[in-house]
């Protein structure tokens, strides 16, 4: 197998690969800005230099020439060389930072160039903490600045478009953003403008940057150069919780963070996941944060009068549960949702089965041309395959609503029917109806009873995208009945492991009134004197995974291992 | 000819004909005749391969700068694969000091074209790029007409002299960008591209113009071309200085009584090319400092003149380089600050702004030499220019950062005195 020595290590390699890229996949390090796993090299912020040698061979021979002391001689490059576009040979010899003294200060050399010009705003910078020139500086970088003169001013607060703001002093020039509209989403819409020290990005004259993929331009901006009007000055990276998540507002499923401060998600960032979306997400995706945190149902309502009131828990499984009893099993119809996780249909079928009712149904919430053949979707909801898989009977518009007509009591898992134009507020006149909601919409509007569950940022559950891969999600905040420190789904940030007691950050705000919908069941469950046990998102999958073929083999363990797991179907490729 | 006997050399680049950019009168002259030769006299030439042959045996150096060997460039071309192959050349011409293909766009274009197709023979070439800096749009214009006159006499078009050799031919022209002078730049630029250098590898003869093989080479070069297949690799090469053959476009300009370009041998001295083919210094003054061959070329001190001759081999030793033999010359009243703050200015307006040490270094040389132009720099200043320059020289993905850091290490270097004297004093007491 080819070899090749870095830093006095051999190691083995196979096939073609980037030398930046070898050296950060084997655990070790070399500075690096303008370099992207998913772009191509343009070796121009020259940060990643490194002293490569290849040994010399006999011409004749082919065997390596040896000096005195056994050892191979070594033809060293002239010149320092960018590792990123450097692609690994057999035998070659590389000197990183660790081990050369040269190779250390053209390091140094090229953050003292790169700091000459650069404002040093970084108190009131958004990309600070989360900041490539800022750690690479405090790693890599000079003690001092030499840099004396005055430096270069440029245009700061352009709104490049609806998303993006750019601070031209800030950039680096690194054009990552500029490969990211000519390379992945083919916009074409950035560009450098001006020569030398006075260049920044810009659009063309009299355009916008309303790419619909425009703020991943901002996550791999390694400066703090392009900012999400959205987000930007909203929080300090260190005080954020950063839980992995999934995309719910398409069915492609993009691997996503959630980041929460206060019981609020304040921002959604791609996480990486080769198989579905790699490094990217489409800016609606991150736009979703909001329906998390705004316009949520809490506390149960019951409809009096034509009015909602709020009501008790209690009531709200009396109410139900004497509603279920009196209605002829017939006449009750399930709804479930391609909207909501595998674990909340399969609860809601529990429920369905148990009492002897028809099979739920759920319509799916296609819009034909919505796609873009990349990470966006015709397909509107995260889970439209979990339902199918799960055996819910798919119907159309029509057929729904002749469903709805023959029903007395429907049963509504969160699903904003009439907002999309499936069924018509006046379809569920004279019906009872009881509706699970995360969020107030026309559809929680009708509900003679209004559950609030929890969204996809309050509980761990499954979703199966377009392409059939189960992922899932973790909880990002605390309802009114969890606390982080006894939820180990819930992830740790900072504050939980570093903080003291004066900064530690336990708020008892914004957290919302409700509960799981499988919690909901089982207590249902209990009232009516069924027996189910539905504890959690984990447990759930686990007995889905023994009773559904579909889902043999899944688990929570298994998908966090893998990052999903492919259900079958057709082959998942990122277009790039 | 050897480079003392100048005086008697006639030019064969811009001889004095009149009229000579005229097609007729060039053919009158003997022109197109080397391209006759090369595709229908098969005794002479036997195929594209014995004209690679007989330009590399002539060495021919590159007149762009860097004086590589023209014929051995060529034969880097990969075998012909049917798909198209691009002779690209390169008159963007922006080094200061530096104007000499001009000249041949003006008073010769011809011999320049018929090189270009004699080299896209040699190497199978589809079609020839003519890249002119934006400024020359008059010199543009002249190209135009000239291969338009080219294309009606079947010199350029399909079946060239019933040989069967077909190649096209583009006049292009930059936007007033220095860098797009840089080989691979001007490829970008070609292409309609911003122009940032390429990284290398790929090399153009691989990977070039729209992916495909490409050669890049200077006005100056390919117009000697014509002169090698007509009188033979060994005339050429018996010419001038050994080590860099040929006639040579001297531009000469500064503090002399008859700036200009001068067509004679390489190797002619400094002293003579001064004194007697500029007409002497100015006004009479002293001779202070010569840039010998555009402003990247390090700066020589009078003193350092005795006995260099312009060729490589001789300015090498002197300390400097022939680049593209565009001779800038200083007399006694040249404040050395200012010349090296504006050659610093001209590199820090065009860097393109790729690679950070180039990018960020040349506005700071820039600005620590106005610093100390006006009076208020330190020698510390001094100090640290010199290990910018440092900084910069190697670690950029083209040669416009060493461009921009050897004259100001080599200047400071040289006239020290000078650059110190400028310089605020110490406040301290030197130990």
């Amino acid at each position: 197998m080819p070899e090749v020595f870095i830093d006095g290590k051999r190691f083995e390699y196979e096939g073609e690969q980037r030398l930046l890229q070898f050296i950060l996949d084997n655990g070790m390090e070399i500075p690096f800005f303008c370099y992207h796993p998913s772009m191509s090299a343009p070796a121009n912020c020259r940060q990643c230099m490194v002293k490569i040698g290849q040994p010399k061979k006999d011409r004749e021979t082919g065997e390596f020439e040896l000096d005195e002391n056994g050892e191979r001689k070594i033809v060293w490059f002239p010149k320092l060389q960018t590792a990123c576009n450097t692609m690994i040979a057999d035998g070659m010899v590389v000197l990183t930072q660790e081990t050369d003294e040269l190779v250390e200060r053209a390091q140094k050399d090229t953050l003292e160039f790169i700091l000459a010009n650069h404002p040093l705003d970084c108190p009131i910078c958004d990309q600070a903490g989360e900041c490539p020139l800022q750690i690479q500086t405090y790693k890599y970088g000079p003690e001092g600045s030499r840099f004396e003169v005055k430096k270069v001013h440029k245009p700061k607060r352009v709104q490049l478009g609806p998303r993006v703001i750019l601070d031209a002093e800030r950039c680096i020039n690194c054009t990552r953003c500029v490969r990211f509209t000519d390379e992945i989403s083919k916009s074409h819409q950035l560009t450098i403008m001006q020569r030398g020290d006075k260049n920044y990005p810009v659009t063309a004259p009299g355009r916008e940057f309303d790419d619909a993929y425009s703020l991943n331009t901002v996550d791999i901006c390694p400066v703090g150069a392009l900012t999400s009007a959205d987000f930007r000055f909203k929080a300090r990276v260190w005080e954020m919780n950063q839980t992995p998540s999934i995309d719910i507002s398409n069915g492609k499923g993009c691997n996503i963070d959630l980041w929460t401060r206060d019981n609020l998600i304040l921002r959604i960032t791609p996480r990486y996941n080769e198989a579905v979306n790699d490094h990217w997400m489409p800016d609606i995706g991150r736009e979703a944060y909001k329906l998390f945190n705004e316009n949520r149902v809490q506390r149960p309502a019951q409809k009096l009068d034509d009015e909602q009131i709020n009501s008790s828990w209690n009531n709200a499984f009396e109410t139900l549960a004497e509603k279920i009893e009196s209605t002829d099993k017939k006449e009750i119809l399930f709804i479930g949702s391609p909207h909501a996780s595998v674990e909340e249909n399969y609860s809601l079928m529990t429920l369905a089965n148990l009492l002897g009712a028809k099979t739920p149904v759920f319509t799916t919430n296609i819009i034909e041309g919505y796609g873009d053949g990349f990470l966006l979707d015709d397909d509107q909801a995260p889970n439209t395959n979990g339902c199918r898989l799960l055996g819910l009977e798919e119907k159309d518009a029509k057929s729904l609503k002749k469903e709805v007509k023959s029903a007395k009591l429907i049963v509504l898992l969160n699903d904003n029917l009439i907002d999309r134009e499936v069924l018509e507020a006046g379809d569920l006149n004279d019906k009872f109806v009881a509706v699970f909601a995360t969020n107030r919409t026309e559809t929680s509007k009708v509900a003679n009873i209004l559950i609030p569950v929890t969204t996809a940022a309050e509980h761990a559950a499954s979703y199966v995208n377009v392409d059939k891969r189960i992922q899932r999600t973790f909880p990002a905040k605390e309802t009114k009945y969890t606390d982080r420190r006894l939820d180990i789904e819930m992830s740790e940030g900072r504050l939980d492991r570093y903080g003291t007691s004066f900064d530690n950050w336990v708020t008892e705000d914004n957290k919302v009134d409700c509960i799981p919908f499988w919690n909901f069941v089982s207590q249902l469950g209990e009232r009516l004197g069924l027996k189910i046990e539905l504890r959690n998102g984990r447990e759930i999958l686990d007995e889905i995974s023994n009773k559904i073929p579909a889902f043999s083999g899944v688990s929570y363990e298994e998908m966090d291992v893998q990052s999903g797991i492919s259900l079958g179907g057709k082959k998942e490729t990122v277009k790039s | 000819m050897s480079s003392a006997d100048w005086k008697n050399y006639k030019p064969v680049l811009i001889p004095e004909i009149k009229d000579l950019h005229k097609i007729d009168v060039y053919e009158k002259n003997g022109g197109y005749e080397a391209l006759k030769q090369v595709l229908t006299d098969k005794k002479k030439f036997d195929g594209p391969k014995s004209v690679i042959d007989e330009v590399k045996a002539a060495n021919i150096r590159g007149r762009g700068g860097a004086g590589f060997n023209a014929g051995l460039k060529w034969s880097f071309m990969p075998p012909a694969d049917g798909g198209p192959r691009y002779l690209a050349c390169n008159g963007d011409e922006s080094e200061p000091g530096t104007f000499k293909d001009r000249k041949i766009f003006e008073y010769n274009p011809h011999i320049f074209i018929e090189g270009a197709l004699i080299a896209a023979y040699a190497m199978q070439i589809t079609s020839i790029y003519v890249y002119i800096r934006g400024e020359y749009i008059d010199y543009v214009k002249m190209m135009e007409k000239a291969v338009q006159d080219a294309y009606d006499k079947g010199y350029i078009g399909k079946d060239i002299l019933g040989s069967g050799f077909n190649v096209e031919f583009h006049v292009t022209y930059g936007a007033g960008a220095y860098i797009c002078g840089e080989e691979t730049s001007m490829l970008e630029s070609i292409e309609g591209k911003r122009g940032y250098p390429r990284v290398k590898p790929p090399f153009p003869a691989q990977k070039g113009l729209w992916g495909r093989p490409t050669t890049i080479n200077n006005i100056e070069t390919l117009s000697c071309v014509p002169l090698v297949i007509k009188n033979g690799a060994s005339w050429f090469s018996e010419i001038g200085a050994k080590n860099h053959p040929g006639p040579i476009l001297y531009g000469i300009s500064g503090h002399v009584n008859r700036p200009g370009v001068y067509e004679l041998p390489s190797g002619v001295p400094v002293h003579d090319l001064i004194n007697e083919v500029a007409g002497g210094m100015r006004n009479g003054k002293k001779l202070k400092a010569i840039i010998p061959g555009g402003s990247s070329t390090p700066v020589l001190r009078a003193d350092q003149l005795e006995g260099v001759s312009m060729d490589s081999d001789s300015l090498r030793e002197a300390g400097s380089m022939l680049g593209t033999a565009g001779l800038v010359v200083m007399d006694e009243d040249t404040d050395m600050v200012d010349v090296l703050w504006r050659i610093a200015h001209f590199y820090h307006h065009e860097s393109c702004g790729q690679c950070t040490p180039c990018r960020d270094g040349t506005g700071w040389l820039e600005k620590i030499l106005l610093k100390i132009k006006n009076g208020d720099g330190e020698v510390k200043d001094l100090d640290l220019l010199l290990d910018i320059t440092t900084q910069m020289e190697g670690r950029t993905i083209c040669a416009l950062a060493d461009a921009a850091a050897w004259p100001v290490r080599h200047t400071i270097t040289r006239f020290r005195d000078e650059f110190e004297a400028r310089c605020k004093k110490s406040v301290h007491a030197m130990a």
